[in-house]
């Protein structure tokens, strides 16, 4: 029986047993199932093709939990874990919104089902002990020197709300003068544009956006563009109150150097750094102190197998950031961001008890965090050029520029001339072909003609395999064969 | 098959009616079921605070999840927003709202109140309110309210005014009069009022509040808005957003209303200031109208907000609708605490019709509850020790009024007891005992907490 066909036919059976399993009755039986989870028992290793191949052997990641060491997954186990995922999609797009096994959902359930059988206890007894195991390991895990700088929020969306009230108010409360800057990248992520707008701009700020160059061919074109932007930021007697800086931009997607453009906003008197690092964690390295950031935010449930969602912000220890608060206030204000973000009223708190499960899921990998980060760059760049080759492409960045995500320029003759262009393509790749990849529109510079202006944003995570690459491949080959542009997609 | 018109009171759209075969309607035995991972234990009389949530939706929302974890891409692009608009109709018919654009989804009234007070806030940051400009609410308004005043107007330069209610309370009239007393005092200070927040069911004390003859005060005193909280309210009170009148009204789905944790929805009427209200967590849907932000706010589970349906089916299984159910929680909850004042030789803290599914009991004096610390005490006791799950509220005395008193001495205690389809008498009987029980051993709040 090959891989493929295992993996579709428990994953039937799984669906099945959910559908069967619809009546108020077996509430409690189904989530014992959940619960009991599908950790197999390790089977003997397949000779498959899957790319979470546990073959690179990396000195051992010191664990954060005490031994027995459980063994470490087997390809069928990695099967079983996303056995959740539709069978029929090439899915290689981690990165909108992350994925997460089944045996941290089942600790998810748990948790919720705790909370459901008895929510006063839950409130009064578990819930506060329990956030703050959460951002203890995440502390550890992003070398932070105190637990009072990680609060645990849904998302970096979120975080970033956080972060530009604060500025708001500095508007508001006379402490920035009309006109004084914020920076940020072009390519800074939409929401967090927005929240400039609604909270920077709106109160009298004047926002930079710092162009970056795309395709990239290296940091320091970064680097310079970044300078060039302070420069303008600090005109006309400005300051410079606040530089917005993705870890790693979304679309196109890029890792930028955050240690030296942070370095550079200390030296040119920028008063606060914020990293928006919403792919952060998981996907590239995350030193608090070695990035040395105000602020820095990452979801887990990207890249960290949460489930959808929590993320954390941490906010370095300093007087100039004392003032923050989450936006919706509870009882707990003023009680410093962490204690406010652990109760924001009655909601379902559970994705962000589970960091433990989620960390447990990772040590069961060789090198934990580290080995798949690897792993998984080392297969996204791999295959990135593997497609480049099949359509005579090229990749939007070099290796060392993309993490566990790379551009890959699709072929010209698609046709791809606007953002609506890209989302249609994506639809009908999504439709007739069974792959889920995000597509970039780049609109052609001065001069430019007939060249790439669409980039596909590959993702690989450990539950992909090649035949999802191949998949796609095939797909962008059957366009071009049938000679398909975009402007035949009906609207 | 038929369906009970959803609609809360008198409609003349409503439809057939639902045949009265008893066979149709939800039996004990299957709300036994439906709630069958509640603790059995416990004597779960506390639905106030955190609500509760059916089986047959819990699976439904089941659903939901495992569709977004199946294939997220697709449910973002082909299914969440239409999930989240079916649920906003419903929603919209229920409380007799005009479009279905006033109504947004959040996830609780805390929330809501954020996102009204935000806007207070920019008001006074953008030189459209004056320092000193006011803010009227209750004084028993929940804490997490008066938080969100603290942060958002009295940061921004503006005043506040509390109204003091009185507990126990005799009649709706000494409600409205105190409430004309104090807009009374803030006029009389040269100050504008801005925002009147009341809420519909205070938290503690529990009063159903007379909410449109308030409203109807706010306008005829010049006051620009009012905010109602009502979080308590759907399921749990009628709801007709255009017989209250006010701007904006906010209820939990989560508490009365059978939805999972957690949901609300916020109801703004439309005018020329609804267009700028916001939710605070802006995502690329910002300046899309507060229904369309509220709905994307970022990768999160949404399925709360999604199951509303479901609980509608749910719902229709009982004679009578949410209107049936509304009214056997009241008519339970009003019995069984005379049940307990009687046994205890207290007093209720209202008269019945001031009451919806949640009414506050007088505890004996001789517990001594005489701080929020002997009430945190009490309710430890009776959980740890007793199974008994029941919020207990301190009532501090004020010098010159007319307090009331078992046997001689104050009744500074209170407990809020609830009705829920899932309760049975033996909740409140475990209660009885467990307090008889404490002051037949000669107990007192402060000798419970060295034990």
């Amino acid at each position: 029986m090959s891989l493929n066909h295992l993996f579709s036919h428990f994953s039937l059976k799984v669906e099945a047993f959910f559908f069967f399993c619809c009546s108020p009755r077996s509430y409690h039986r189904f989530s014992s199932y959940m619960a009991s989870s599908l950790h197999n028992t390790p089977s003997a290793a397949v000779n498959g093709t899957s790319v979470a191949d546990a073959k690179s052997r990396l000195p051992k990641r010191p664990r954060l939990l005490a031994d027995p060491t459980p063994p470490l997954f087997t390809p069928s186990d990695i099967l079983s874990e996303f056995s959740h995922h539709d069978p029929t999609v090439a899915r290689i797009n981690n990165g909108s919104f992350g994925s997460c096994p089944s045996s941290v959902i089942s600790a998810q359930h748990d948790l919720q089902l705790q909370w459901l059988q008895q929510p006063d206890d839950f409130y009064f007894n578990q819930l506060q002990p329990k956030i703050l195991q959460s951002r203890t390991i995440i502390k550890d895990l992003i070398n932070a020197d105190h637990v009072d700088e990680v609060s645990i929020v849904d998302n970096a969306t979120t975080a970033a709300a956080i972060v530009l009230q604060q500025i708001a108010w500095g508007f508001a409360e006379g402490k920035f003068k009309h006109g004084d800057a914020a920076v940020m990248l072009h390519y800074a992520y939409g929401s967090v544009k927005k929240s400039v707008e609604a909270y920077v701009t709106r109160a009298g700020g004047y926002v930079i956006e710092v162009p970056l160059p795309f395709p990239v061919n290296s940091a320091d074109e970064i680097i310079h563009e970044f300078r060039q932007a302070l420069q303008r930021g600090k005109q006309n007697g400005r300051r410079v109150r606040l530089a917005v800086i993705d870890h790693v931009t979304s679309m196109p997607t890029v890792v930028i150097p955050v240690k030296e453009l942070v370095s550079i906003c200390r030296e040119e008197g920028v008063d606060q750094v914020f990293v928006d690092a919403a792919h952060g964690i998981g996907c590239v390295d995350v030193d608090m102190k070695q990035i040395g950031a105000d602020f820095y935010t990452s979801n887990l449930h990207k890249w960290y197998f949460c489930p959808p969602s929590v993320a954390f912000l941490y906010c370095k220890r300093s007087i100039n950031n004392s003032d923050l608060h989450h936006p919706v206030v509870s009882h707990e204000y003023g009680n410093g961001l962490a204690i406010e973000s652990g109760w924001i009223g009655t909601r379902d708190y559970s994705a962000q008890l589970v960091v433990p499960k989620a960390l447990e899921f990772i040590n069961r990998f060789e090198g934990g965090i580290d080995g798949i980060k690897k792993r998984n760059h080392e297969c996204v760049v791999e295959m990135g050029k593997m497609l480049v080759e099949a359509w005579g492409t090229h990749l939007g960045c070099p290796p060392e520029m993309c993490s566990s995500m790379v551009m890959v320029g699709l072929p010209a003759c698609l046709g791809i001339s606007s953002d609506r262009d890209a989302l249609n393509l994506r639809t009908c790749i999504r439709e007739k072909f069974g792959v889920e990849v995000p597509i970039y529109y780049r609109s052609p510079k001065d001069g430019e003609d007939g060249g790439v202006t669409g980039y596909a944003r590959i993702s690989c995570q450990v539950y992909n395999k090649v035949e999802d690459y191949h998949k796609f491949s095939d797909a962008v080959n059957q366009l071009v064969h049938n000679a398909f542009t975009c402007a035949s997609l009906p609207n | 098959m038929l369906r009970e018109d959803p609609r809360n009171g008198e409609s003349a759209h409503r439809s057939s009616k639902k045949p009265k075969l008893s066979s149709k309607f939800i039996t004990e035995s299957d709300i036994r079921d439906e709630f069958s991972h509640h603790q059995p234990r416990v004597a779960r009389i506390n639905n106030g605070s955190f609500g509760s949530c059916p089986g047959s939706v819990l699976t439904a929302q089941r659903h939901w999840q495992l569709q977004f974890l199946c294939q997220p891409d697709a449910f973002y692009f082909n299914t969440l927003r239409h999930g989240i608009t079916a649920s906003r109709k419903i929603i919209k018919d229920l409380i007799n709202a005009d479009h279905v654009e006033e109504v947004s989804l959040v996830d609780n009234a805390t929330t809501a109140a954020a996102i009204v007070l935000q806007r207070i806030g920019r008001s006074f940051a953008e030189g459209k309110f004056q320092k000193n400009d006011t803010v009227l609410m209750l004084h028993c308004a929940f804490q997490a309210v008066k938080k969100s005043i603290q942060a958002y107007v009295t940061r921004a330069g503006g005043s506040v005014i509390e109204v003091r209610l009185p507990f126990p309370v005799n009649s709706e009239e000494e409600i409205v009069f105190e409430f004309k007393k104090s807009i009374e005092e803030g006029k009389s200070n040269g100050r504008k009022i801005r925002l009147a927040i009341i809420d519909h069911i205070t938290s503690m004390p529990s009063v159903v509040i007379p909410v449109k003859e308030l409203v109807r005060i706010c306008r005829a005193e010049g006051i620009e808005q009012v905010f109602v909280d009502a979080a308590h309210a759907i399921g749990s009170v009628k709801v007709d957003v255009k017989e209250v009148g006010a701007d904006f009204y906010v209820s939990n789905l989560h508490k009365w209303f059978f939805c999972p944790p957690s949901v609300a929805f916020l109801y703004c009427k439309k005018s020329t200031s609804s267009s700028d209200v916001h939710h605070p967590v802006v995502s690329h849907e910002y300046g899309n109208g507060l229904p369309i932000e509220s709905s994307w706010i970022g990768t999160r589970d949404y399925s709360s907000q999604l199951v509303v349906p479901a609980v509608l089916e749910f719902i229709n299984r009982f004679e009578g609708g949410i209107d049936g159910i509304m009214k056997r929680n009241h008519d339970e909850v009003v019995k069984m605490g005379k049940m307990l004042a009687e046994s205890w030789g207290t007093n209720l803290g209202t008269p019945p019709e001031m009451s919806a599914a949640m009414i506050m009991v007088g505890l004996p004096s001789r517990l001594c509850l005489n701080s929020e610390e002997d009430a945190v005490t009490l309710r430890s006791h009776l959980r740890d020790r007793y199974e008994v799950e029941v919020p207990i509220f301190h009532q501090v005395s004020k010098d010159g009024e007319e307090e009331v008193r078992d046997m001689g001495r104050f009744i500074t205690g209170y407990v809020r007891i609830s009705h829920q389809v899932y309760n049975t008498w033996k909740d409140y009987e475990k209660l009885r005992d467990a307090i008889n029980q404490i002051v037949e051993d000669g107990k007192t709040c402060k000798m419970l907490y060295t034990e």
